[in-house]
């Protein structure tokens, strides 16, 4: 075997989620592709927690979709979390059986798994480790036990994590483990499902967050501030800055609100650093009037936006991919905003570089949108090899320039030099207002005119950027699939499985989501005739800012649906063969008269 | 010990820009722009290492007329973007300014955290108890009774009180100060700036077109009682809060509190653990070493 999806559900205190980070450990240790998502009731602590892990011998794009294994340390648990943990009739069941349900009688309405097991999972930890704390360490046996997991490095990630509290607790963790693994040895899988070994990386693989990885990213730019305010599903951002940024010379503003953490980044940038900050729909609505003097001020600035489902507070720790309209739109005025989208924790690095690369170079707000999935989810990530950037950096004035300095001096790539306070010759007024070459207030039409034109103008150049669009396949296939943000990832599956199974059908998938980049769409629909954009929004936003720009041949349709209502990739693929049916003309058969 | 005598390489006029104001004649933010020269001439920084920012209001064109780095920003929201500023480089010397309406009302919530989080800055806001840009609405120092355009039959609400409300939050400078008295306004602007973490300082500023006959320049000469005279002593923060009670009833000038022994700002705080945490960087290309799973 060389995949496998566990999902695993229990209370607060069952310790499953730390079980995961376990598991996650050790596949990423031994080498594995892993992807791990987390999962809470509302409470802030206790309530019900899931996770998922996906371990796998290839790359994967996605958390997967059907469980393999499907853990209940209790059914009220496991069922609360619905879809997010579907199970068939191939999953492995494992439960705790001191829920007193009979394996025939498991509350799964229309499955019936064949493989299911009632474990004393309570008993068992109680009679290794004296403690039915242990649950979870048990959980790790039973499942190193019956898939051949990484047991070595499991029992080393749980001496790591255990030896700071001493001895004692690692031996009686490493008996709850032994004990797991013995009872799966005892009670055999009808048909054996071993994982293959792992390619060679042991030691190597990353494991990380996209929020992590955005603000490491963000610091490799030489980004020195970070100014905002706490909000899930993007705080991880701003601790990351809180923890590391002081080192390299920079700072960290926790605000007392999103409107003073933008701002503060903005001063930031006047003041010539590179700045950031970050946030969730709610504080994207509050940031809008400041992002919209960064636009008219040309000043270099990068915001995060980690979609979470909305409108206002709306699902906190659930993603959806319903901000783009505001990521794009929210703004009064003609202003133009690049909008870039990662698709994985692996490339939000990408994404993060290019983002502040923008930024410095066409002195522009940049808009990273995020959703709550690339940015919570942790994936195995290879080393990144860093000497392939190169780190824009906003171009001074020279000693010449400053000797008569123009701070928004009309030039060729209507690009005009930057000065700072403290260099001297560069003063100049910086405003919302509008202003004239040298910054000073206007109300001239003209002059308006002009200005605007030089702030769409410097951003051509950026709507021709192949490399920000991801383009697969046939370059003449006639269906197409479009997506997005995290749900590239699932269409990156359904591409291949569709391509596998004779579907000729391209991949497009869209970096930069703002400006829409009409030519390199229209070239990409040409050999177009039928297919889908795929997202996770209730109106399906990016198709419908397609229509806005570009002619998207009559048979692409939007599939689309609200947040929390994760799109599989089985279903990407059924909606493809049947944009694929709805191509062929039926034959003409002859009637005969 | 006295300090060392600083040559004055700048003269006030080296801080006027050659933008003309476009403020009413007889708006008192004349007053307060030749005021601030003074006080930085005196000062003697250069002025490409000031930033002086604003939000929006006929008070906060004011950077605008001088030579530092300007930035007249959005409504209510200098004083963030001045703490960005000054957090990004804190070689420069960093101004505020605005209007009531500007620093009270839009933008009063960032003031509690700006003197909390004592960034070494300069708040000068140019309080005329009228919203000026816009013609003439309620300010939220507005007296309550006033008759306004949107208030046509008197205001219902009490006044707020920013050098209460400034020391109440813990504020190490306050003081209040008027066109009326320029040569005192500019002493009171050096010594704030002077003064190293966050200081306020409110200039009763009459706005002649849309203020009250007995709110002008010239009742400000007649009602003026500068502290000095009464007595006050500035490093005692309840005398000041007594004093200060009597904000739209008085009209009290000088400096309400300075606190004498200043708590280390937080930009100094800043650079010190900068300093100290330095030797701690990986390369930046490395840094994320700290997720590989050895
Ligand atoms: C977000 C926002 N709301 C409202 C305005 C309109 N506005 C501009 S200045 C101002 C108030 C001006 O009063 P004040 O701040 O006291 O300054 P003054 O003009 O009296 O100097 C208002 C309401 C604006 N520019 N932005
Ligand atoms: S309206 Fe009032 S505050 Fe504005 S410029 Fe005129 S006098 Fe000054």
């Amino acid at each position: 075997m060389d995949d496998l999806v566990i999902g695993m559900a229990g209370s607060g205190g069952d310790g499953i989620v730390s079980a995961g980070e376990s598991l996650i450990a050790a596949a990423a240790y031994e080498g594995y592709h892993a992807m791990m998502t987390k999962s809470f009731g509302s409470q802030v602590r206790g309530g019900e927690s899931s996770c998922r892990v996906r371990l796998s011998t290839r790359r994967v794009h996605n958390p997967g979709s059907t469980l393999d294994v499907a853990v209940a340390l209790n059914w009220e648990d496991f069922l609360r979390f619905g879809a997010e943990l579907p199970v068939s009739g191939s999953t492995v069941v494992i439960y705790e059986s001191r829920t007193g349900v009979a394996p025939d009688k498991i509350p799964l309405v229309g499955v019936a798994p064949k493989e299911v097991f009632a474990v004393p999972i309570s008993d068992i930890a109680k009679q290794a480790a004296g403690t039915e704390k242990a649950k979870n360490t048990v959980v790790l046996g039973l499942i190193a036990g019956w898939f051949g997991i990484a047991r070595e490095a499991i029992l080393r990630g749980l001496r790591k994590k255990f030896i700071k509290k001493g001895e004692e607790l690692v031996a009686s963790n490493e008996r709850a483990f032994t004990m797991g693994e013995q009872w799966a040895r005892e009670h055999p899988l009808q048909t054996p499902r071993m994982m293959d070994k792992a390619a060679s990386h042991a030691g190597k693989k990353m494991l990380i967050d996209g929020n992590d990885m955005c603000a490491a990213a963000a610091i490799f730019s030489g980004c020195q501030f970070f100014g905002g305010y706490p909000i899930t599903p993007s705080t991880e951002i701003m601790q990351f800055f809180t923890r590391e940024v002081w080192k390299y010379g920079g700072a960290v503003l926790q605000a007392e609100d999103e409107i003073a953490g933008v701002g503060a980044a903005l001063g930031a940038s006047i003041a010539g650093k590179k700045a950031m900050t970050a946030t969730s729909g709610p504080g994207l609505s509050l940031k809008t009037e400041i992002m919209g003097l960064a636009s008219i001020a040309e000043l270099p600035l990068v915001i995060v936006d980690v979609q979470r489902g909305g409108p206002s507070t709306g699902l906190p720790t659930k993603p959806e991919q319903a901000d783009l309209f505001a990521a794009a739109f929210s703004a009064h005025g003609d202003v133009l905003r690049p909008v870039l989208a990662p698709t994985s924790v692996a490339d939000t690095f990408d994404i993060t570089v290019e983002a502040f690369n923008l930024a410095e170079k066409y002195q522009t707000p940049v808009l990273i949108l995020s959703d709550q999935e690339v940015a919570q989810r942790k994936e195995t990530v290879d080393p990144i090899d860093t000497a392939r950037f190169t780190v824009i950096d906003r171009k001074l004035p020279t000693e010449a320039e400053l000797k008569d300095y123009h701070r928004f001096k009309l030039t060729e790539d209507h690009v005009s030099p930057i000065s700072h306070p403290g260099m001297k010759g560069g003063n100049y007024q910086g405003a919302g207002i509008e202003h004239n070459e040298s910054g000073n207030p206007t109300a001239s039409g003209k002059m308006h005119a002009t200005m605007n034109d030089k702030r769409f103008k410097k951003l051509k150049p950026l709507q021709r950027r192949r490399d920000l669009h991801r383009i697969e396949g046939n370059p003449s296939a006639p269906l197409a699939l479009v997506a997005w943000g995290s749900v590239a990832g699932v269409a990156k599956e359904a591409f291949d499985r569709a391509v596998a199974e004779g579907l000729d059908v391209k991949l497009f998938v869209p970096l930069l989501v703002w400006p829409i980049a009409e030519e390199i769409y229209r070239d990409f629909f040409a050999s177009v005739k039928g297919g889908i954009v795929a997202e996770l929004s209730h109106q399906g936003q990016l198709y419908r800012m397609l229509r806005m720009y570009v002619d998207v041949p009559a048979g692409v349709t939007s599939f689309c649906r609200s947040g929390a209502n994760p799109i599989q990739p089985l279903e990407v693929v059924a909606k493809l063969r049947e944009a694929s049916m709805a191509l062929q003309t039926p034959p003409q058969i002859p009637s005969e008269e | 010990m006295k300090e060392p005598t600083v040559l004055p390489t700048y003269q006030a006029k080296d801080f006027k820009s050659e933008l003309k104001p476009i403020w009413c004649p007889g708006c008192g933010d004349f007053g307060v722009l030749q005021a601030i020269y003074r006080a930085l001439a005196a000062v003697g920084r250069a002025p490409h290492e000031i930033a002086f920012v604003s939000g929006i209001g006929c008070s906060s064109r004011i950077p605008g007329y001088t030579t530092a780095y300007g930035f007249n920003s959005v409504h209510g929201r200098a004083l963030p973007i001045a703490q960005g500023i000054k957090l990004a480089n804190p070689d420069l010397l960093v101004l505020v300014a605005g209007g009531d309406g500007d620093g009270f009302s839009i933008g009063g919530g960032h003031v509690p955290h700006a003197i909390r989080r004592n960034i070494d800055l300069t708040y000068i806001v140019m309080d005329n108890q009228i919203y000026g840009l816009t013609k003439g609405q309620l300010s939220p120092t507005s007296p309550k009774g006033l008759h306004t355009v949107t208030s046509d039959l008197g205001s219902l609400e009490e006044p707020v009180n920013p050098l209460l409300y400034t020391l109440a939050y813990g504020a190490g400078f306050v003081a209040q100060g008027t066109p009326a008295d320029m040569a005192g306004l500019a002493d009171i602007i050096e010594e704030a700036i002077r003064y190293p973490g966050f200081s306020l300082v409110n200039v009763q500023s009459p706005c002649v077109t849309f203020g009250e006959d007995d709110n002008q320049v010239k009742a400000h000469r007649a009602a003026m009682k500068p502290l000095s005279s009464i007595g006050h002593d500035p490093t005692n923060r309840i005398a000041a809060m007594d004093l200060a009670q009597q904000y739209g009833k008085a009209l009290h000038t000088g400096v309400f509190f300075k606190n004498p022994s200043p708590p280390p700002t937080y930009d100094a705080l800043v650079r010190e653990r900068q300093r100290s945490l330095a030797e701690k960087a990986v390369p930046r290309e490395r840094l994320l070493d700290m997720f590989v799973q050895k």
